[in-house]
């Protein structure tokens, strides 16, 4: 036993009583910090380099540019005018109508996502037999490229030959001119966006859904809650914060929604439609830059999304914190 | 082998206005098996993280071996640690988690085979050496990290509460394993734990810390016998050391309507003109005595433990009936003669084992 | 005095073998059968997710006066690979396969790699103004693309980078996303404790990094490369911009076939199809593991 083999040893007591020794401890000398590792600037200096160079360094310098009439073609030169750009812009009715087509363009293909999204994640969440097949099912839209998927929806919407044409013919309804309308038109794209994202989405929520606890379900059994009640209760409330983060994000996609405008057309112009009926922010942008050449112009409707992205993400961020200190 | 110096270390985190561990001094024997106890947050595992080179040292020294080390990285150090998660590599097996140290030190692949076949030996171990830490109990987790320290043959061994993912039963059986095995390897050992029982049956020598400060560093017996000051003599032992403060009356204390006899000197040192003073009995140094004799406790709940039976009272009046003071007193007795709860008993501390503190300092007075 | 020892009888018992790093996850919620009702909606967004991507072999198969029947045909037909030979001759998919494999295998390596570092010094690492970087970091996810084109343009035709590959290599080849997530993945999969042992053992810093840290990081990195590979060959406004059908990715390809110089849609169908089948067989191997990076990262994020 241990107590048997010990030797007497003078026992070292540092009594703490209230006279504390500090006074006549040795200064506290400059060492070596091991806790303060400087290898973290080597590990994260490859992506700032990277970052600096080709995001941040970009950022900036596109406000700088839109302080300038520049073309493409002066790359270096082009002249000052302050803020002249954001006046032409804010008095533009190209930039009003791509920021309205945006607006609407975006509350189609973002609601009726998410909600969806969520219904979907719901039925999900069930015990399911071939749980993986409908989950990468559902995925496979997220796959496919902005590019692939919108030829593609924009044959199925053609007017000429398009199915969905073809089948209302056959319920004895008239065929619609999809890409000439205004509605038609962004209700179209919208679709395309829908049909990209929901699973996606789903998956998300799917994702939150599993992370909340079983007992939280059991107690709502317990006290009498009905599985639509459960839903409406306990599901949805522990999903806020997953909720505002995708409404965030597909708002964040939404204002620079353009390859499916680009494309939707079939003709290639940048002009969004004829009329401009389907034409967006990010569309715009590029019409500016690079079909007319007015890189100032284009560095200021950048700058305008940036805004509305800002504004979109504050306001979020606001709901957020309002919501938690109401929950508390 | 080596000896341990902590001189006057001193560790304080960042945006804290107490140290972690205050001006520490410890000197460790060469070959000894040290045991760092105290409460939760007393700074045990920052002392052995700043030995080990993990923390840093803000004023003081560090010494292993006489060498100066409180600058040197922790691989320069030649000690080994044992985490309270065993931290083995999930992605190497048994075989490589024990190797890898002396395979980073350029050790020729044949004389690391030779040792780690060694160590497993020792542990017990040698069928899971192709195994991965996931496939593992967790007490073969607990042998693999021990492994992995005695492999290296290191100066010291630092463990931070092995045993504590452990269930009760294999906590007991490793516990003396590990200090057979010290004993055996005769390196140097500072282990860390919270529980008092592990540091009295392990240790040579049981240092106790408090908020950062060495509270006293000695023997288990000498811990037990003779607790340098309130805090050790309540943290060692179980059930805890009864400890009371009364007023100081004619040759003794007055605990209820009865007196607690002390030596005058005692009573005179301890009290510092107060006129009060703590006394501490442990619960199996009072004696049963006829009613009227000596300290009057009425008895709250009895355990029976089958070997012994603990009254929980408190120093009450026989005739109010209603307690004088608020302090509980545990007294172990004779299962068989147990009274009953509601019952008064008379109390007698047996003379030698009277602990008696200065109520103000809290330190001992003999 | 009595030689027992005291308090033998009392252990504190602890929770066996507590398990580490990731929180237990809670069991579903409501973890009910599905009912008819609920396969029949399934199926339908399956299948609602799948026709375009089937039609796209349909139409990829028929002449458009075919397309314009009633009923239309509902199955492909041997007219596909004549329309394939077609789009591969009037659009260089075959090229822009080759340049979108090397696109988005570079992207692949450069991020993850990159993103790993990082993600490994943000989440364990301490140093002076982390907090202020990761920020940063976190901040930029908000930044439209639209916003950096214009000197990123500027910079490539500086350099006579346009239509080269590394111009859309380059700019992509990190992401603030992957740092996050590697970041968020190796905070709670990396104990503190396995660096220490390292250290421990003598270890250098790049030898923990090396093999400690990316052993324990591999499955985070695995779902990160699918996912940037993924978006690296979906890419589409950048390489729009920066090359152009002379030497396309697929998207600029794609792009390209789909901007009217074609006049029938069976041959863009096709097209579209080639340029969207490596993707698709990616995901048929990867599927599994890609729906599970996906919602490991939701609930990181
Ligand atoms: N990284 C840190 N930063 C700030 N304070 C810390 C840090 N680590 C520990 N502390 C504080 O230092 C004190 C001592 O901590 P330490 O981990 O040494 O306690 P311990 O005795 O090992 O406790 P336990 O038995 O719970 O492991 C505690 O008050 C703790 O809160
Ligand atoms: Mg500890």
């Amino acid at each position: 036993m241990t107590i048997a083999s010990q030797s007497t040893r003078e026992a070292l007591v540092a009594v703490p009583v209230s006279p504390a020794p500090t006074a006549q401890r040795p200064p506290a000398r400059r060492r070596r910090r091991l806790s303060q590792n400087r290898w973290g600037y080597a590990y994260v200096a490859p992506f700032f380099l990277v970052f600096g160079a080709f995001s941040l360094y970009p950022f900036v310098y596109t406000a700088w540019v839109s302080l300038h009439r520049t073309s493409l073609s002066d790359i270096d030169g082009g002249t000052w005018v302050g803020l002249e750009n954001y006046r032409d812009l804010l008095q533009s009715e190209f930039f009003w109508n791509a920021a309205r087509n945006t607006l609407t363009i975006g509350i189609l293909a973002t609601v009726p996502q998410l909600c969806m999204a969520l219904g979907l994640a719901h039925l999900l969440n069930y015990k399911l037999r071939g749980r993986t097949f409908f989950r990468t099912l559902m995925l496979m839209p997220y796959a496919t490229s902005i590019a692939a998927a919108t030829l593609v929806f924009a044959q199925l919407f053609g007017r000429d030959y398009g199915l969905i044409n073809t089948a209302l013919e056959a319920v004895g309804l008239e065929r619609i001119d999809w890409e000439s309308g205004t509605w038609s038109s962004q209700f179209a794209i919208a679709v395309i966006v829908t049909w990209r994202w929901t699973g996606y989405n789903a998956l998300i929520y799917l994702a939150a859904m599993q992370s909340i606890p079983g007992e939280l379900y059991e107690a709502a059994e317990i006290d009498g809650a009905s599985r639509w009640r459960q839903f409406l209760h306990v599901t949805v409330p522990s999903l806020r914060p997953t909720i505002l983060f995708t409404i965030v994000v597909s708002t964040i996609g939404a204002v620079q929604l353009f390859g499916e405008p680009l494309l939707f057309a079939g003709n290639g112009t940048t002009s969004g439609g004829s009329s401009g009926q389907y034409q967006t922010l990010g569309l715009l942008m590029y019409q500016q830059g690079w079909s007319n050449f007015h890189i100032g112009q284009a560095a200021t409707t950048a700058w305008a999304m940036f805004m509305i992205i800002l504004l979109v993400v504050g306001l979020a961020a606001v709901i957020g914190r309002l919501r938690a200190r109401a929950d508390r | 082998m080596a000896t341990v110096t902590f001189d006057q270390a001193t560790r304080s985190y960042p945006k804290t206005d107490r140290p972690a561990v205050d001006a520490l001094d410890l000197q460790i024997d060469d070959g000894e098996f040290l045991v760092l106890v105290g409460p939760s947050g007393c700074g045990k595992s920052t002392s052995l993280r700043m030995l080990a080179g993990l923390e840093e040292v803000d004023s003081g020294a560090i010494r292993i071996g006489g060498r100066d080390v409180t600058d040197s990285p922790p691989k320069d150090r030649d000690i080994a640690m044992v985490f309270q998660s065993y931290a083995l590599y999930p992605h190497m097996t048994v075989e490589q988690n024990m190797g890898f140290a002396l395979r980073l030190a350029g050790v020729a692949k044949s004389e690391i085979a030779r040792r780690v076949a060694e160590a497993a030996a020792i542990l017990d171990l040698q069928d899971y050496l192709d195994r991965r830490p996931r496939a593992l109990s967790g007490g073969q987790r607990q042998r693999v990290a021990m492994g992995r320290a005695i492999v290296r043959s290191p100066q010291v061994f630092l463990m931070d509460e092995p045993l504590s993912n452990l269930d009760a039963k294999l906590r007991v059986q490793t516990r003396t394993q590990i200090a057979a095995l010290q004993r055996r390897l005769g390196t140097t050992t500072v282990y860390v734990t919270h529980d008092q029982v592990e540091a009295m049956t392990m240790g040579d020598r049981v240092a106790v810390l408090k908020d950062g400060l060495l509270m006293q560093c000695d023997t288990p017996a000498a811990l037990y016998e003779r607790p340098a000051n309130v805090f050790v003599a309540g943290f060692i032992g179980s059930p805890a050391m009864n400890v009371l403060t009364g007023e100081v009356v004619d040759g003794g204390v007055r605990l209820g309507t009865a007196v607690l006899p002390v030596p005058r000197d005692r009573l005179a040192r301890a009290s510092g003109g107060t006129g009060r003073v703590t006394v501490g009995f442990r619960p199996e140094c009072l004696e049963l005595v006829p009613p009227g004799e000596g300290v009057p406790v009425v008895v709250g709940v009895v355990e029976q433990l089958g070997s012994d039976a603990y009254l929980y009272g408190t120093v009450g009046d026989e005739r109010s009936g209603a307690p004088l003071q608020t302090s509980d007193v545990v007294v172990r007795t004779e299962p068989r003669h147990a009274p009953e709860p509601g019952q008064t008993v008379w109390l007698r501390v047996r003379e030698d084992a009277l602990h008696v503190f200065d109520p103000v300092s809290q330190v001992r007075v003999d | 005095m009595t030689t027992t020892l005291p308090g033998t009888g009392t252990t504190e018992v602890r929770p066996v073998d507590v398990p580490r790093g990731r929180a237990r996850r809670g069991r579903g919620g409501r973890s009910g059968k599905a009912g008819p009702v609920t396969y029949t909606l399934l199926t339908l967004a399956a299948l609602v997710s799948v026709f375009p991507l089937y039609w796209t072999v349909v139409a990829g198969s028929h002449t458009n006066a075919e397309l314009a029947e009633t009923p239309p045909p509902f199955l492909p037909s041997a007219g596909l690979f004549d329309n394939f030979a077609a789009a591969l001759e009037q659009a260089p998919i075959g090229k822009a396969i080759l340049n979108s494999v090397l696109v988005s295998g570079a992207i692949t390596v450069g991020t993850v790699l990159f993103c790993t570092l990082a993600g490994f010094a943000f989440a364990k690492l301490q140093f002076r103004g982390r907090g202020v970087l990761l920020a940063l970091v976190i901040g930029t996810m908000m930044v439209p693309t639209q916003l950096s084109v214009i000197p990123l343009f500027m910079m490539i035709a500086e350099l006579q980078w346009v239509n080269q590959l590394q111009a859309v290599i380059l700019p992509t080849l990190v992401s603030a996303f992957g740092v996050f997530f590697m970041r968020q993945y190796l905070i709670s999969a990396l104990p503190n404790e396995l660096l220490e042992a390292g250290r421990m053992d003598g270890a250098s810093t790049f030898r923990i990094f090396w093999s400690i840290v990316v052993p324990v990081a591999r499955p985070a990195m695995a779902v990160l490369a699918m996912l940037t590979f993924l978006t690296a060959w979906n890419e589409f406004f950048w390489p729009l911009i920066a090359l152009t059908t002379a030497n396309p990715t697929v998207q600029v390809a794609l792009a390209g076939l789909g901007s009217g110089y074609v006049p029938q849609q069976a041959v863009i169908m096709a097209g579209t199809l080639l340029g969207t089948l490596p993707v698709l067989i990616v995901f048929t191997i990867l599927g599994k593991q890609i729906v599970g990076g996906i919602m490991q990262g939701a609930v990181k994020g």
